[in-house]
């Protein structure tokens, strides 16, 4: 009798605390971090404000293996999300394990957004073979240059105006690093040599740049591709050797070698912009700064890319009000992107792409042409974010350019390591 | 007759008191086992089922490069522990049982601490120790070398540094079970020797040595057997890096699994791994045990 009065009082008051109508609950999963993960944090808050029908309830998990561990393992015994973050390099494993269902054009048509708002190139990358969509692309990301100006005043690597010009080569750029370590800079340029993601984007960016292909047709490095893997490995080495780029450093490190002022130069993700535009406002920063696409050094202009997407776990048993709820939010999160864009991302989605808004938006204008040579990891089960191609930049790429390996060896190492994991 | 019921009443009791070990094995380890066993026969993913593809995962093993460096570098860092650790492990000892009262229980104390903090922290600290940029021992590896070292990063320090770090870590246990086995062996035998004349060293040769072989013989075999297991130290602080140089047969089934989806070759892995423990384990325990009698 007491049980029942207790389990009558609960229901009473749960009621009482529920509004009129049954609202959505959808379960949110990211692996978004740092200025990420503040501003989606932001964008999470705001669409439960406006939205009193839908609440998302964020998880955040750790970048990486352990994210998209859990995700498999979760989604496998249908456990998983309602929506989740994903890395498109990471498409070709996801699909592999199954853990991404269709989105329909119907779901698009229930988030209001179509597949020719988005960028071709984002679109592709989020389709299986048959071009059936399994994700969408929320933004694109890449490496860009971070320049400390006052290194380069008066010299021919700053124009009237104070941007940054000149540098067009390899040459060109080795002399501004050179000018600058003259000009009193530690270590000219820094970027996180002794982290797997570090060091992979700024070889992949070398290796596109010489028209390279890291794995074509199920052959990683196949043909001369493998003299580019060396070539690349060499300037970095050469870099190392000099003294220009600093030795073993992890990712905070090669961040605050640029923030304290020690570095003329940094190669890293846009998503240290905000970083950078918050130091600035603050006026702890004590130089002035840009951000410029990863200049031409080898012929090609390329750079490494990768975006984030939203995806729906496959397998699960969404009732049609909870999907719908589901598309709702990826839509918001589509047309509010620009408030993502502040955490120094290109949005995927065209109309917040092409805005004006987003075109006066620094220094995200100033390199957001980057989108058009962006260079997306290769697809393959073996390449993307927390992959055999990343422990091998680790295991390999960076030891080498530190000095314990040729770099014509640790190429072949690389190639060796790499195919005998694509069986 | 009343017999009979009674021997069957034991059997019942009998059984029902092992009946919760029994079923908890089965459970937990039995069934796991021999699952983990039938999958490494098949091509299943991490979760799920495959087809049985017969030795196929076991004939890719003998041709896979990795895994020779992996059984290779497991074996190196039995070399690099085993042994050390359990020498050290008595060295410390003997002294600590010389000492007396709250000051020998203070400095056994100070012995073990190590061994009670989780595999994490233990890394954390001597990753933080021995930070290529910051790290407070640096100062000593650049006043004996010239330079700093990344310990991490160097393929001839990695594996060496592991070793140390674990033996730090679990060292405390095995000093105290030679503690244990010390206090086991009769003062009157000491008194004997030095009645006879015998030398301190004459003493450890010939009673403390002999008298406390079981108890070496077992911390050998449980060591042989934790450090083949070597996955948590190499995981945090190297990754298998750099060039392969402490890649370990657990963290390929790991990157097997969990990384790229092949359940049931991380099976085949684990399944050899399981095999060269069990005979390498046994065959060393049978090998001391016979010294030990003779």
């Amino acid at each position: 009798m007491n049980y029942v009065k207790r389990l009558l009082a609960a229901g009473a008051m749960s009621f009482a605390a529920l509004p009129a109508f049954a609202a959505q609950n959808v379960t949110w999963w990211d692996f978004l971090s740092g200025g990420d993960g503040v501003r989606m944090k932001a964008l999470i808050q705001r669409f439960n404000e406006e939205h009193p029908d839908i609440q998302i309830n964020g998880t955040t998990l750790e970048w990486g293996v352990p994210f998209y561990t859990k995700v498999r393992t979760s989604v496998t015994v249908g456990q998983g999300p309602d929506v989740m973050t994903y890395h498109l390099s990471r498409m070709p494993l996801g699909l592999e394990e199954n853990v991404l269902d269709t989105i329909s054009d119907e779901d698009m048509a229930a988030a209001g957004l179509s597949k020719s708002d988005f960028f071709p190139a984002s679109i592709a990358a989020a389709s299986d073979e048959n071009g059936a969509l399994h994700a969408v692309p929320f933004d694109i990301h890449s490496i860009v240059l971070y320049v400390n100006k006052s290194y380069l005043k008066g010299s021919r690597f700053l124009d009237d105006k104070g941007n940054v010009t000149g540098i067009e080569s390899l040459a060109d750029f080795e002399e501004a690093m050179a000018l600058a370590k003259a000009n009193g800079s530690d270590t000219p340029l820094s970027y996180a040599t002794g982290d797997d993601g570090g060091t992979y984007r700024v070889f992949y960016t070398l290796m596109k740049q010489q028209g390279g292909e890291l794995i074509a047709d199920g052959q990683v490095l196949p043909g001369d591709n493998l003299g580019k893997a060396a070539k690349a490995i060499e300037i970095m080495t050469h870099w190392h050797e000099e003294g220009w780029q600093p030795e073993q450093a992890e990712y905070p490190a090669s961040v605050a070698l640029f923030t304290s002022g020690k570095s003329a130069f940094h190669m890293n993700g846009v998503w240290e912009v905000p970083t950078m535009i918050d130091l600035a406002a603050q006026n702890k920063l004590g130089f002035e700064w840009t951000a410029i696409q990863i200049p031409t050094l080898l012929g090609t202009t390329a750079t490494w890319a990768d975006s984030h997407a939203f995806a729906i776990p496959a397998g699960s048993k969404m009732s049609p009000e909870k999907r719908k709820a589901v598309m709702t939010v990826i839509g918001w999160m589509e047309k509010n992107s620009l408030a993502w864009a502040g955490a120094g991302h290109i949005p995927a989605y065209k109309p917040v792409a092409t805005s004006e808004s987003f075109k006066e938006m620094e220094p995200n204008a100033t390199y957001s042409s980057l989108a058009e040579t962006a260079a997306y990891d290769p697809r393959s089960v073996i390449a993307g974010v927390a992959s055999p191609v990343y422990d091998a930049s680790i295991n390999i790429i960076s030891p080498a350019m530190h000095g314990y390996m040729d770099p014509q060896q640790a190429a072949e190492q690389l190639q060796a390591e790499l195919q005998a994991k694509l069986h | 007759m009343a017999m009979i019921t009674n021997r069957r009443r034991d059997v019942a009791v009998a059984m029902s008191l092992i009946a919760p070990f029994v079923v908890t094995f089965a459970l937990v380890f039995l069934y796991p086992t021999v699952r983990m066993v039938l999958l490494s026969f098949t091509d299943a993913p991490l979760i799920g089922n495959g087809h049985w593809i017969g030795l196929e995962n076991f004939k890719r093993l003998m041709s896979d490069r990795l895994f020779f460096t992996s059984l290779k570098n497991n074996g190196y860092f039995v070399l690099l522990t085993v042994v050390p650790t359990t020498a050290l492990a008595l060295a410390i000892a003997l002294t600590i049982n010389r000492l007396k009262g709250a000051l020998q229980a203070l400095v056994l104390a100070l012995f073990f601490l190590p061994y009670i903090l989780p595999v994490s922290v233990v890394t954390e600290i001597w990753m933080w120790m021995l930070d290529f940029q910051f790290g407070i021992i640096q100062p000593l590896f650049a006043s004996l070398y010239g330079k700093s070292i990344p310990v991490f990063k160097n393929p001839y320090w990695v594996m060496p540094t592991v070793a140390a770090v674990t033996i730090w870590w679990t060292n405390g246990f095995n000093v105290l079970l030679f503690i244990a086995g010390l206090r086991n062996i009769p003062q009157d035998f000491y008194e004997a020797a030095s009645l006879d004349g015998a030398t301190r060293w004459q003493m450890f040769r010939r009673v403390t040595w002999p008298l406390l072989w079981p108890v070496t013989a077992l911390i050998l075999t449980l060591q042989l057997i934790l450090q083949l297991k070597i996955f948590d130290q190499v995981y945090l602080m190297s990754k298998g890096g750099p060039f392969n140089s402490s890649y370990v047969l657990l963290l390929m089934v790991y990157r097997e699994a969990f990384q790229l989806n092949h359940g049931g070759y991380a099976s085949a892995i684990a399944v050899v791994l399981f095999v060269v423990i069990m005979v390498v384990s046994v065959l060393q325990f049978q090998l001391l045990r016979s010294r030990g009698q003779k």
